[in-house]
């Protein structure tokens, strides 16, 4: 594998300027200092009651998120580029989104193969000729980047069905500004604490058309959700109510909210609960969590739900490989923002070197998530390959690989003391009238050694994230 | 030829329930080869209606007082003919190749991939279709009871009978796994026979060349006729059943219908279908 890029150093030991300051302050630290920072902060993240429930594990125990105390931090003008390249990207998702469910002009023009998008089941056909406010279908994105090679920057996926995580950005600077104070003094960090405000102006401003002070609530599937915390978390910060399904209502296309006061109308459904879920008159039929004749409502236009419907079709894998085509088709612009280069096993000649090359590639189901159902070749065993061979072999359709990227790392403390370990970041870009994003976003990081996967259920960690302004 | 058509529904509860919703896709679609002369929909509650995803007329039903019962009437005249290849094709909003994927209730097992392998052919035309149709219907005997309104299409194969509703998933299920766009269709049957029902399901399977879908009656064999009244159509069972519904409270659920259909003023004796429908009972609060 090459050289790892480190965020903290360049060439091994000489620190980069932006870290300079906080290498002066950690050498200027007793160690003892340091360690009780680190049960401080155990006690912080407790306290909070920020939890994250395994999916997979049996004992369904609630397990706390690691925070590490070692900030990533970004320069000011790598943030200009990312912000750059995050706009362009998510209004062409949102553009392409549009596209899909009107006139199919990206399909009509072969720059995407049709049935690339039609035959797949992320594609809803209720949302076909549907018109959403302002053309926006994914309010919410979160685009998770990683740094490879000398350090440049990789959209690794987008998500853009009910994006998580944003609950730990916001806590890990509260943590961060209580416990170690003096370092916001020697940097000029940008805030992120106004992301709520930022949130419920996008909300408010994708409501139907005519409403003039919008209701807004968040849909939650309930308290057994492993992101409940963040939902009670956002709700509470932006100041609107947190429902269940059944606290909402359908009648006569209008959704309502059962309050003490009686009934009352509800314009925007920030919902945190899957597409099958939301209505089971529509989609699972077995589903409990969400409202009957939701879609019903969604579709005359008298409700909006955010994201929209069918975003899926976007941001599956499958799909990810043809994003710069759409920044191209849509923008007429080149990529700011690179996609990692991907095989597509859908084709005969990209299934053929794939096969050839397991033990080098990840290989990622196009409709797993959460870094399930995926192959890392480099760290597999040889009868894991051919395990996941056999697989690949009976459906090809359903797997992607990309070359094993070696992610940058940022020190991070563990067990032994201060380690470098793999991060990304995954910024949230809000959509609405406007497309906007505080600065930074939620750095995850794989805290077993060598470890690539970063995401929560697998064993990762949060740090906070430092945009420094100019 | 002219369709009477009265269809009831009448659903009656232990208790009374507190909320009901249901969405009734009781209308019979506008669309080459038949048309709607008149028609009527009686339901207690409030009302909204809606073309939906695959452009079937769709009622949304809201009772929010306690009810006992809701009592559902449709009734109508239908006028239909035969569709010819001259006739302008249907295309609606959806491209066909949504019909591509399958559905939880039309995934093919093995057990149907190698009979779809066997039988079904990748650019088929109405003859090879016809074919696909005949040996399914010598798979799967029709008995009513035979399955529930749940099962899948795997399933009911694998029992080696079923109902209309069976039969169809298991068409649209061979069609797929080859490739080729299948959609289900829920509607009446004028039939001589008084013990055959007339609620009936059938499939839609577009062909290649002429480029259209092409109606077929898996059960009794024969393509789409102006017998058939189509109500709506979708992915599967769940897109275009009848009556969905959701409640809240109402204990344990009886459910009876009544059709009649008859051709040309001819009044012909009333069958009673079996009960089938998807409802379901939300946790009582």
């Amino acid at each position: 594998m090459n050289e790892i890029f480190n965020e903290m150093y360049a060439d091994g030991d000489t620190v980069r300027t932006h870290y300079s300051p906080y290498s002066d302050w950690l050498a200027a630290t007793a160690p003892d200092r340091i360690r009780e920072k680190l049960v401080e902060a155990d006690a912080l993240f407790r306290r909070a009651g920020i939890t994250f429930a395994v999916y997979g594990d049996e004992t369904g125990t609630e397990r706390l998120i690691p925070f590490d105390i070692v900030p990533r931090i970004i320069p000011a003008a790598e943030w200009e580029f990312l912000q750059r390249g995050l706009r362009q990207r998510v209004t062409a998702l949102n553009a392409f989104l549009h596209d899909v469910y009107h006139d199919q002009e990206i399909l009509r023009a072969g720059r995407i193969p049709a049935e690339q998008v039609l035959c797949n089941v992320q594609y809803r056909p209720e949302m076909q000729g549907i018109d959403v406010p302002m053309d926006v279908y994914a309010h919410i994105a979160g685009i998770d980047l990683v740094r490879a090679g000398a350090g440049e920057y990789y959209v690794l996926e987008d998500n853009l069905r009910v994006p998580s995580g944003v609950s730990y950005m916001l806590e890990d600077r509260k943590a961060m500004m209580r416990l170690f104070p003096e370092l916001f003094a020697r940097y000029n960090v940008a805030p992120v604490e106004h992301y709520p405000d930022l949130l419920l102006e996008t909300l408010r401003s994708v409501a139907p058309a005519g409403v003039r002070d919008p209701t807004v609530v968040l849909l939650t599937p309930g308290a057994h959700n492993s992101a409940y915390f963040e939902h009670a978390f956002l709700a509470q910060q932006m100041g609107i109510e947190l429902v269940e399904g059944q606290d909402l209502f359908v009648d006569d296309e209008i959704v309502y909210m059962r309050t003490t006061q009686g009934p009352r109308r509800v314009d925007v459904i920030y919902r945190r609960i899957d597409d099958d879920f939301i209505d089971p008159l529509a989609f699972r039929p077995d589903s409990m969590l969400g409202v009957p004749g939701l879609l019903t409502a969604y579709r005359a236009g008298r409700v909006t739900i955010s994201n929209a419907v069918g975003t899926g079709i976007a941001d599956d894998k499958s799909t990810y490989p043809y994003v710069p085509e759409m920044i191209r088709f849509y923008l007429g612009e080149e990529p700011v923002l690179a996609n990692v280069p991907t095989w597509i096993l859908r084709r005969p000649e990209d299934l053929a070197y794939v096969l050839g090359h397991l033990d080098e590639l990840v290989v990622k189901e196009v409709h797993g998530a959460g870094g399930y159902g995926m192959l890392i070749g480099p760290r597999a065993s040889r009868a894991e390959i051919e395990e996941f061979r056999t697989r690949i072999v009976a459906d090809p359709a359903r797997y992607i690989a990309q070359p094993t990227l070696a992610l940058s790392s940022c020190p991070t403390f563990v067990d032994s003391g201060l380690a470098p370990r793999h991060v990304d970041l995954r910024p949230f870009v809000l959509s609405g009238r406007d497309v906007v994003m505080v600065p930074g976003g939620l750095t995850r990081v794989a805290l077993r050694e060598g470890s690539l996967v970063v995401n929560s259920s697998q064993g990762g960690g949060t740090k906070d994230t430092w945009i420094l302004a100019c | 030829m002219l369709l009477h058509i009265r269809h009831e529904t009448l659903y009656r509860y232990d208790r009374p329930a507190k909320h009901s919703v249901q969405s009734l896709r009781l209308t019979p679609r506008t669309e080459t080869g038949q048309r709607v002369l008149a028609w009527n929909l009686t339901a207690p509650g409030r009302q909204s209606q809606q073309i939906d995803a695959h452009g079937n007329l769709m009622h949304l039903l809201t009772l929010d007082e306690p009810h006992e019962e809701i009592h559902i009437t449709v009734a109508g005249a239908v006028e239909t003919e035969e569709v010819t290849d001259s006739a302008p094709a249907d295309r609606g909003r959806l491209s066909p190749l949504v019909y591509v994927p399958d559905t939880e209730l039309t995934h093919a097992d093995e057990a149907l991939l190698e009979f779809a392998a066997r039988h079904g052919v990748k650019q088929p035309g109405r003859n090879e279709v016809m074919r696909l149709a005949h040996a399914i219907r010598d798979s799967m005997d029709y008995v009513s009871g035979a399955t529930e309104v749940s099962d899948t299409a795997a399933r009911a194969f694998s029992l080696g009978r079923g109902v209309c509703q069976d039969h169809a998933h298991v068409m649209i299920a061979c069609c797929r796994a080859l490739g080729v766009p299948a959609r289900y269709v829920s509607g009446y049957l004028l039939t001589g026979r008084d013990d055959h029902i007339a609620s009936h399901a059938w499939v839609d399977v577009w062909l290649a060349e002429p480029e259209r879908w092409f109606a077929i009656d898996v059960t009794n064999g024969v393509p789409g006729s102006v017998q058939h009244c189509r109500l709506a159509v979708g992915r599967d069972y769940l897109d275009a059943c009848p009556v969905r519904g959701v409640r809240r409270g109402g204990g344990a659920e009886t459910m009876s219908a009544k059709v009649e259909v008859s051709g040309d003023g001819l009044q012909r004796r009333p069958a009673t279908p079996r009960p089938r429908l998807l409802q379901q009972h939300a946790a009582q609060q």
